[in-house]
């Protein structure tokens, strides 16, 4: 990646934090989204590039079976938002991988769909896992009706009133998604097909501008089963109403594998995001604009600590600290900038002594918000060319393997695998569509068919296999006589050049959370309301408080 | 791919069709399939990495890598690493015994071995290699040396000879090449070919192929329990 070093941006004086506080599950597990989060480069984008939006079909019949088209259209190409519409029994709606029926399905067709592309994807896309898309789609994805919430708007419109807030706000969204494919999934266009178009160029973008048109179906629906049911006297949603809705992603253990198998992508996220904190941290003053913005985006935050609610123990305490860290930070910024030399480092620092990890990681995400121009760039540096780390260094020697393993994995080798609750678990693929899950190695059947996301206890037995080998002796043989090694050589080699790849914790630990690999990823999407339903399932929301497509554009946020 | 569930419809779905006889896989459907088919078949992690990475750039340019995998692997699985890897020494590579090399085996030590002397390049006498089992999937592997040292290299069996050049595209008996169940290779050193361009027409895979590289993913997987089920889910109802 090209990143800025440490002495060639004009501003810089401050280090970015080093990995092993970042890349720690504790603090990946307290992540709040920024303006360096997927769903804020895309709307700043579409913002910034004056993307026009429409809605050239909509065959939805009164119980609210069938299709509709959402089209973006930027400076050079267009999207299309193919959405089907279903009229799902209760007993079958599922958030899980293994469900087969939604309330709807939908696609991001590559351009304006025919009449042929339209009949092709209906009888695919309502299959999902089942059907198959081709190289003209660039995502595939499914959502669930927040039932509860649904028949109340619903009710509420079809009479001609308005839902009430309070409801509006205990769930937050109308539909939540239960997957959301891109890259290759099910036949859809390879993310390296399509990695060159700028619009597509960030990480992601294709899953959230297809997420954000299915905010606006969402809407849609519920207004038209209210017309359906209430007639001329049914009510549309308040825009104030509208506003508060986003959409709810529904995740289980899928989502947690995947920041593991992409080393290099991980550590271009987080450094970029490291290196905005610095960037910010090193500036001498705070203009009263940047005061301003950041008072502003304090308040946005309060409010949504506020209205962000979760039932699960952990997150309750979580949601604890962080109304209270947010209280602190309020009384900190009464005397922000003061006379420091260094307002935001010594604002920084206060914070790490003065606050929780859900504060901290807070106050990172408010330190960015007046700072576009300094950091918004950065966006240009999350993406990763994974090839380039794919083939082996062969020439390298055993002990300069033996050194990385003995920096970049001191974690790891710290850790005393002869102790049971060091491997208590495993992470395998269920034969049931081929769902991630997490075994315990003593009462669950197989764990010899493990998936490598061990890492800690890979690079341990890694660096006690190379103590056989001599200090001089070449990669390459040493490979040749140890294959079963040739995975983690891969990843420690690419590890010594890309210092945020690994998440330092034993992800096989009994104590491990997986929770906490899942919020780092999702507030990296830019999602909200973390509210975990177990220690391997989360429901999130997204775009809440965001315009909708097809209103009238509003200045960039 | 695999499995297909019985289709417990909605009111609204359509049916599920009969299985075609080929689908139009994507690049990274082939390499996730081909390298968890490697790995059901045996090989380490690392190297079933290397496996999916060699079928996906084959069949990127209309070879049929996930078949020549599948080949590959029908009689590779349960060997022996020992039996199907090289042994290195300057100018010849073989398998201990005289046996059979596995291609993704001496692909990636090839690899990883070819900044080293073992791994010399001559324009004359080359390096002898082999025999090895389908060895048009050594091709992916002589392009990133290819790529890596700066220059073409010449892949020569009994009866044919193709050219790798340094951009990844290849001038020579492509199509006998794909053909060899098992050949003794000569690599060596040479300029870049003109007109060898890579081609980009990603071929379908045969519904046949798909099955037996399914039938080897399978292997990865744990079969599905009710506890299991259980505890990957969320803890209450989704109809709230």
């Amino acid at each position: 990646m090209h990143m800025t070093s440490p002495t060639d941006h004009p501003a810089r004086a401050t280090a970015r934090r080093p990995a092993d506080v970042v890349m720690r599950l504790a603090r990946m597990g307290a992540a709040h989204p920024t303006r360096l989060s997927f769903l804020r480069v895309l709307m700043r984008r579409v913002q910034s590039e004056g993307w026009r939006f429409d809605r050239p079909l909509w065959e939805i019949d009164a119980q609210g079976v069938g299709r509709a088209v959402y089209r973006a259209r930027g400076p050079s190409r267009t999207y299309s938002l193919v959405a089907f519409a279903h009229d799902l029994p209760d007993d079958m709606r599922s958030d899980r991988v293994i469900a087969t029926a939604w309330d709807a399905t939908f696609t991001l067709f590559d351009g304006t769909p025919t009449s042929a592309d339209l009949a092709r994807l209906s009888a695919n896309v309502p299959l999902q896992e089942a059907g198959r898309v081709s190289g003209s789609e660039l995502s595939l994805s499914r959502a669930n009706r927040s039932v509860r919430l649904w028949q109340h708007v619903v009710g509420r419109l079809a009479s001609g009133r308005q839902p009430d807030r309070a409801e509006i706000d205990a769930v937050g969204y109308l539909m939540r998604t239960t997957a959301v494919y891109g890259s290759g999934k099910f036949g859809a266009a390879d993310r390296v097909d399509i990695a060159e178009r700028p619009e597509l160029a960030a990480p992601f973008q294709v899953e959230m501008l297809t997420v954000w048109l299915i905010r606006q179906f969402t809407v849609d629906m519920v207004e038209h089963m209210a017309a359906m049911r209430g007639g001329p006297g049914a009510a549309r949603l308040s825009s104030e109403n509208r506003r508060r809705l986003g959409v709810g992603n529904s995740t289980g253990l899928g989502m947690a594998p995947f920041i593991v198998r992409h080393p290099v992508l991980l550590n271009n996220w987080m450094m970029a995001r490291e290196e905005a904190l610095a960037r910010v941290r090193s500036l001498r003053d705070a203009s009263p604009d940047a005061v301003a913005a950041l008072l502003d985006a304090w308040r946005a935050a309060r409010d949504n600590a506020a209205n962000w609610r979760s039932e699960h123990p952990l997150q309750v305490e979580k949601l604890r600290d962080l109304r209270g860290d947010l209280g602190r930070i309020g009384d900190r910024l009464e005397e922000f900038p003061g006379a420091s030399a260094a307002p935001w480092d010594d604002l920084w620092r206060w914070g790490e002594t003065a606050l929780t990890l859900e504060g901290q990681e807070q106050l990172f995400a408010l330190m960015l918000e007046p700072h576009g121009a300094l950091v918004d760039g950065l966006s240009h540096c999350m993406d990763a060319d994974e090839t380039a780390a794919f083939r082996l260094d062969g020439a390298m020697t055993c002990g300069d393997l033996r050194a990385i393993l003995e920096t970049t994995y001191d974690w790891a080798l710290a850790i005393d695998f002869s102790r049971p609750e060091t491997m208590a678990r495993f992470w395998y693929v269920s034969e049931e569509k081929l769902e991630p899950r997490l075994g315990d190695r003593q009462s669950d059947d197989g764990a010899e068919r493990e998936q490598p996301l061990c890492i800690a206890r890979l690079a341990h037995d890694l660096h006690d296999a190379l103590s056989g080998s001599a200090a001089t002796a070449t990669v390459a043989e040493f490979l040749l006589r140890a294959p079963e090694h040739r995975f983690m050589v891969r990843r420690a080699q690419a590890a010594a050049r890309h210092p945020y790849a690994e998440v330092r914790d034993n992800l096989i630990d009994e104590k491990m959370l997986p929770i906490d690999l899942m919020r780092c990823k999702l507030a990296l999407f830019g999602a909200s309301h973390f509210d975990p339903r177990s220690d391997k399932w989360v429901r999130i929301s997204l775009f809440r408080g965001a315009p909708y497509p097809l209103d009238p554009l509003d200045p960039a946020p | 791919m695999r499995k297909r569930p019985a289709h417990a419809s909605g009111r609204t779905g359509p049916a599920p069709r009969a299985a075609p006889d080929e689908a139009a896989l994507s690049g990274s459907e082939i390499e996730a399939l081909c390298a968890k088919a490697a790995r059901g078949a045996g090989m380490a992690w690392g190297l079933a990495e290397e496996a999916g990475f060699a079928a996906a750039w084959l069949a990127a340019r209309g070879v049929d890598g996930p078949r020549a995998l599948a080949d590959h692997l029908a009689w590779a699985e349960g060997r022996r690493w020992q039996e199907i890897c090289p042994t290195v020494s300057p100018g010849a590579w073989k398998a201990p015994g005289g046996g059979v090399l596995c291609p993704v085996a001496l692909g990636a030590t090839l690899c990883d071995f070819c900044t080293l002397p073992d791994a010399a390049l001559d324009e004359d006498d080359g390096l002898g290699v082999g025999p090895v089992s389908r060895p048009v999937m050594l091709l992916p592997f002589l392009a990133a040396m290819a790529e890596r040292l700066g220059h073409a290299i010449t892949l020569s069996w009994p009866g044919g000879r193709l050219v790798v050049a340094t951009s990844g595209g290849m001038a020579g008996a492509l199509p006998a090449l794909a053909g060899l169940a098992r050949a003794p290779l000569t690599l060596s050193r040479s300029a870049d070919p003109a007109g060898a361009e890579p081609v980009a027409t990603r071929q379908d895979v045969s519904r046949d192929t798909i099955d037996r590289l399914d039938a080897l993913a399978l292997k990865t997987t744990v079969p599905s329990s009710a506890s299991s089920r259980a505890d990957a889910g969320a803890g209450g109802s989704d109809n709230d």
